[in-house]
């Protein structure tokens, strides 16, 4: 998913971390909203977002806090039912950021903490996919991150696929190139009873 | 915070249905442009004042060398931000010469910028120019025929025709099953002479 033009690889890295700072930064106030000066003093904790912060980090600048979607909080909601959390509005890019964090941080215990909530969770969302009528889905929907989402849909797709082969599909398919030209040579002809 | 905008051009993007443009953002476009050159302005004078303290710039790890490393990384994503909005945007215009063709209908043109318009010119020129040199339209059947045969109600008396080594008789409202190498050349006349004309009956259905 990792790609110079990628947009969600782009927009998964200005999600906000917080950071303190190990050293002191000037001419860049704007980051530290607290700061009377134009400069950001060492010890400053400030929110980054991870393209910044993984860049200052890999230069020794920063030290990066663990992000807040991964906190005990929501650590315990996972543990006690998975599928109803609402990791959307907690990170889009729940996954994605927390793959990317943990080089960076010393808590190794989100590694094994992703793969729990990803796991259980999967088996849901794919049951759903199948089960849920296209206007049920808007309840569920909301609660899924980026990733979730495009399983989601990608599930229903290959299910609505493979009803249609099941069921033959038409085996005479108008070639687009035929319909293409009685589009524009015949468009009045009537059609025989 | 700095590359906010630009992730924020990205963000209208994204919320776009998939393959469908929106209007090119200029205004958001020229300020994120307009943040690059106060970011390379900021980046010029920390150097500078580095080098005026007589430090070496390749060692020094003083607060104005983060300062200018911040400018500097901020300069090269609103960089990428801008070139991934302008790549993710002109995939989708070379798609649109093989959906719609070369001319494109008011509604979309203006949602393009100048320079798109061009690329989109150029891009469709190309596409032409290589299309006569095959001497063949690659526009059309984008997707492969499930059959080769097809199923055909002849509209008008065409008589007695030859198709391969055999003979038939295309009469008035007779249903064949024919190849679609040999049926696809009676349609297609169907604008010269209007007495050629088949259809696939699958239009009936």
């Amino acid at each position: 998913m990792s790609g110079y033009y990628n947009i969600n690889d782009i927009l998964m890295e200005e999600e906000p971390m917080s950071v303190v700072f190990q050293v002191g930064a000037n001419g860049v106030g704007l980051l530290d909203p607290g700061s009377d000066t134009n400069n950001v003093d060492k010890g400053a904790q400030v929110d980054l977002p991870f393209w910044l912060a993984h860049e200052l980090y890999l230069r020794q600048a920063v030290s990066i806090n663990v992000p807040a979607c991964f906190n005990q909080k929501t650590r315990n909601e996972i543990q006690a039912d998975a599928a109803c959390v609402d990791l959307r509005i907690r990170c889009p890019y729940f996954y994605e950021l927390g793959c990317k964090t943990v080089p960076l941080i010393a808590d190794k215990s989100i590694g094994p903490f992703l793969l729990h909530s990803f796991s259980s969770r999967y088996k849901e969302v794919l049951s759903r996919s199948h089960s849920t009528p296209s206007t049920a889905a808007s309840k569920f929907l909301p609660r899924l991150t980026k990733e979730e989402t495009q399983l989601f849909e990608a599930a229903q797709s290959s299910m609505a696929s493979y009803k249609k082969w099941r069921v033959g599909g038409s085996r005479l398919e108008k070639a687009s190139i035929l319909g293409r030209k009685r589009k524009t040579t015949l468009p009045i002809d009537p059609p025989s009873p | 915070m700095y590359g906010r905008r630009a992730s924020q051009l990205l963000g209208e993007l994204a919320s776009a249905e998939k393959g469908q443009l929106t209007v090119f953002n200029s205004d958001t476009f020229d300020q994120v442009i307009k943040e690059c050159n106060e970011h390379n302005l900021q980046l010029q004078t920390l150097i500078r004042k580095i080098e005026d303290q007589n430090l070496d710039i390749q060692t020094t790890r003083n607060e104005d060398h983060f300062g200018a490393v911040i400018h500097h990384l901020s300069l090269a994503r609103n960089k990428r931000c801008l070139m991934a909005y302008m790549y993710n945007r002109s995939e989708i215009i070379q798609s649109l010469r093989w959906k719609i063709g070369p001319i494109l209908p008011q509604e979309i043109q203006e949602k393009l910028s100048y320079s798109e318009e061009e690329y989109f010119k150029n891009h469709s020129a190309a596409i032409d120019s290589y299309m006569s040199e095959l001497d063949l339209d690659l526009t059309v059947d984008m997707v492969p025929p499930k059959d080769p045969y097809i199923q055909v109600r002849v509209l008008d008396d065409i008589g007695e025709v030859c198709l391969g080594d055999m003979e038939i008789s295309l009469t008035r409202h007779s249903v064949h099953f024919l190849r679609r190498t040999d049926a696809e050349q009676f349609i297609s006349q169907v604008c010269n002479h209007k007495q050629f004309s088949l259809r696939p009956a699958s239009d009936f259905a």
